[in-house]
């Protein structure tokens, strides 16, 4: 292998924040190009909150160390702050580190689907620079692909692992489509915010905000798009709501059981889905036992998301196997890149010798019209080509093998003297000696 | 072999593959299954409409006497109303409950290919056009009400004791959907059961000089209406919604049921199936 390709990064679970914020790129296009100017063929950078990825094809003179030292210079860092706090994966090891991160398999929470998007920028980027080529644009469609290939034969992504996502999930599977539902934030906290935007991020009508201070409310309602409601008159506004979401610090129950009843009997016993995030709870437990009325609090999400968790857990090793039998079979494709200027040389030696041999007995034939010498040329050449075939095949499949490809590369070139090597008369001499 | 006991045949297994297609999608969480159960019952709907319109052309003046027309009939508008709901929410998920009664029905109706139906030959054309359609469509319309009930019910225990769902259960509809199918298909149905008994009684009245005469088919199909006329009642007034009238649906469809394989079968009536 005359080319090395190196990942070299840090993330959240090698490095902590404040060496991700210093290492973080931030040109990233500037950063890619010096390192072109170093000498490296391909290259191309990923920088995200929780991870930093610098992948690079380069010859064997350009090593690990020497981009670990422009990376720090970079960020007006050292080189010894930076090491201990970095992962340097060479090869096929590489290859299968990039998988596993489009997989999403190496994310704070595995499954998420953000970090594909990331590195589609970024190989985008690296493409309009011209500092993505054979390689790197190779290696990274294939990355797509095994993503691809992850999300469609496991669930790794199938379910809700925040508490916000999972309690978008639930409203979902109890009325549809989210469009057209009002919801109600009573109290605000930062939990219930995140899980008001979701809702509305999924295309609910209204929101309405109830808060004891009214003046709180009235900005949150400002920011979110939605209505302030005074806190006293909440049940008036309950029976026209189909999503709550709780979070006061009261300490007793805001929302009761017993006028829960009224409530629903006046909207028609059309299904309502409270979440109750609040500790000590908002929301009376007895709600949950009203037909059509669903109760969800804190530890109930927990325990969704945990077990969601755990489901992507066991999805992962399946995922984890995918990644393993693409990188086999991109390493496969690296080998046969090895043996392409061979397959080359060995097909120029063999045109050059037909044509040779076509030059002399077309000179022996003496006059012949064009459409017969058209003819004995595609018959040489053809012979040549066809001769070859078998022995191109066999080189193939041992390229596949590992540890193969170099011998049996190296082989051929000796065997079809590809190289043009003079061997000396007396080469095999000792060999051929026989033995007294 | 027939050319027509062929054709039977190809219907039977493309009703059959269509609802292995139809479970295997809805268990594997595969839509590509479920496309191919929606063409494999495309497939069997089309054989099985130009069945039934060779029946009634070959056998004219008998078709209407033999017992196998009317579960063929029935498991025929079981895939027209599965037909109609796909069309309106673009789930599969009713297929489960269509397809094994369709083809369970179309079975049955090549098994009865000896019974025989009382009926008056004078009166025929309007005993089948308000009668048997109307009360055919209307037990198509109850069984995909019921199958939403089931699953109604199903997903509703889970929500509410807070259980992880498989992927069966993931792919599901939402409690709404099921809601919404159960309410058309009361909405629909009960004016056209109505219809259908009111055709049924104007029939008897004709044929036996009186409207009602205790007999237990019609004993059961008026228990079978008040049930029915009481969940329209409280859909449309009280507003009820989700669990109870999804209960109730299911045991008006299992009553109607019971009716159609007990007492047709089993019991003297005037609807009696004779071998």
């Amino acid at each position: 292998m005359d080319h090395n390709i190196y990942l070299i990064g840090l993330n959240h679970k090698s490095a902590g924040v404040d060496i991700r914020e210093r290492y973080a790129l931030t040109n990233v296009e500037e950063f890619e190009a010096g390192l072109l100017d170093l000498g490296v063929r391909e290259v191309m950078a990923l920088s995200t909150c929780n991870r930093v990825e610098i992948l690079v094809v380069c010859s064997e003179a350009i090593t690990e160390s020497e981009i670990l030292t422009y990376w720090a210079n970079k960020c007006s860092g050292s080189r010894s702050d930076l090491e201990p706090n970095t992962y340097c994966h060479k090869d096929l090891k590489a290859v299968n580190h990039l998988f596993r991160v489009a997989c999403s398999l190496d994310s704070m929470i595995v499954g998420e689907p953000q970090i594909l998007g990331q590195l589609k920028d970024s190989y985008r980027n690296a493409v309009e620079a011209g500092a993505a080529r054979v390689i790197i644009n190779r290696m990274l469609h294939k990355a797509f692909f095994v993503a691809k290939r992850v999300r469609t034969e496991t669930s790794i992504a199938s379910s809700a692992v925040s508490i916000s996502y999972a309690a978008v999930e639930l409203a979902k599977k109890i009325f549809g489509e989210l469009k057209g539902q009002k919801a109600m934030l009573i109290g605000a906290g930062e939990m219930a915010e995140l899980a008001a935007t979701h809702l509305l991020n999924c295309g609910v009508e209204k929101i309405r905000i109830a808060n004891r201070t009214l003046s709180n409310a009235q900005d949150l309602a400002k920011c979110m798009n939605g209505e302030a409601i005074p806190f006293e008159s909440l049940y008036d506004y309950l029976s026209d709501t189909d999503i709550i979401i709780s979070s006061t610090g009261a300490p007793h129950a805001v929302i009761k059981a017993k006028e829960m009843k009224k409530v629903i009997k006046k909207r028609k016993f059309r299904p309502m889905f409270f979440i109750d995030i609040a500790v000590p709870r908002d929301i009376d437990p007895d709600v949950n036992s009203l037909d059509n009325v669903y109760l969800y609090d804190i530890d109930d999400l927990k325990d969704v998301v945990e077990e969601n968790m755990s489901q992507r857990e066991d999805e992962a090793v399946k995922a984890s196997s995918i990644v393993e039998s693409e990188t086999l079979s991109f390493g496969n494709w690296i080998n046969s890149l090895d043996l392409q200027p061979t397959i080359v040389d060995l097909f120029n030696r063999s045109e050059g010798i037909a044509q040779a041999e076509l030059a002399k007995t077309l000179k022996r034939l003496g006059d012949v019209d064009d459409k017969t010498k058209e003819a004995l040329e595609f018959m040489a050449l053809s012979i040549g080509k066809k001769i070859l075939h078998e022995p191109v095949t066999f080189l193939k499949r041992r390229t596949e093998e590992e540890g193969a490809a170099d011998r049996f590369v190296d082989l051929a070139r000796r065997m079809f003297n590809l190289d043009n090597d003079t061997i000396p008369p007396d080469a095999h001499c000792k060999r051929k000696k026989p033995k007294d | 072999m027939t050319l027509f006991e062929f054709f039977q045949y190809v219907i039977i297994a493309l009703y059959l593959m269509g609802m292995i297609f139809f479970i295997a999608g809805a268990l594997k969480n595969s839509p590509i299954m479920g496309k191919l159960g929606n063409l494999c019952a495309i497939g069997g709907f089309a054989l099985h409409s130009l069945d039934l319109l060779l029946a009634v052309t070959l056998y004219k003046g008998t078709v209407l006497t033999g017992g196998f027309f009317y579960f063929s009939l029935l498991g025929w508008s079981l895939i027209l109303v599965y037909f109609g709901l796909w069309w309106k929410i673009r789930n599969t998920f009713f297929a489960l409950t269509a397809s094994p009664l369709a083809l369970l029905l179309f079975v049955a109706s090549l098994a009865a290919q000896s019974l025989k139906v009382t009926l008056p030959a004078h009166l025929a054309g309007l005993f089948i056009g308000l009668h048997i359609g109307t009360i055919f469509v209307s037990i198509a319309l109850m069984a995909m009400a019921a199958g939403a009930g089931v699953a109604f019910i199903y997903l509703n225990n889970k929500i509410k004791t807070k259980a992880n769902l498989t992927a069966f259960g993931k792919e599901m509809p939402s409690l709404n959907t099921f809601d919404r199918v159960n309410h058309w298909a009361i909405m629909i149905g009960f004016p056209l059961y109505t219809l259908g008994l009111a055709a049924g009684f104007l029939w008897a009245r004709g044929t036996f000089t009186k409207m009602f005469s205790w007999d237990p088919k019609e004993i059961v199909t008026l228990l079978v209406w008040f049930l029915f006329a009481f969940l329209f009642h409280q859909r449309t007034i009280v507003g009820w919604r989700g669990k109870k009238p999804a209960i109730l649906v299911i045991i008006v469809f299992v009553i109607t049921m019971i009716s159609l394989w007990g007492i047709n079968f089993f019991i003297p009536t005037h609807h009696s199936f004779k071998a």
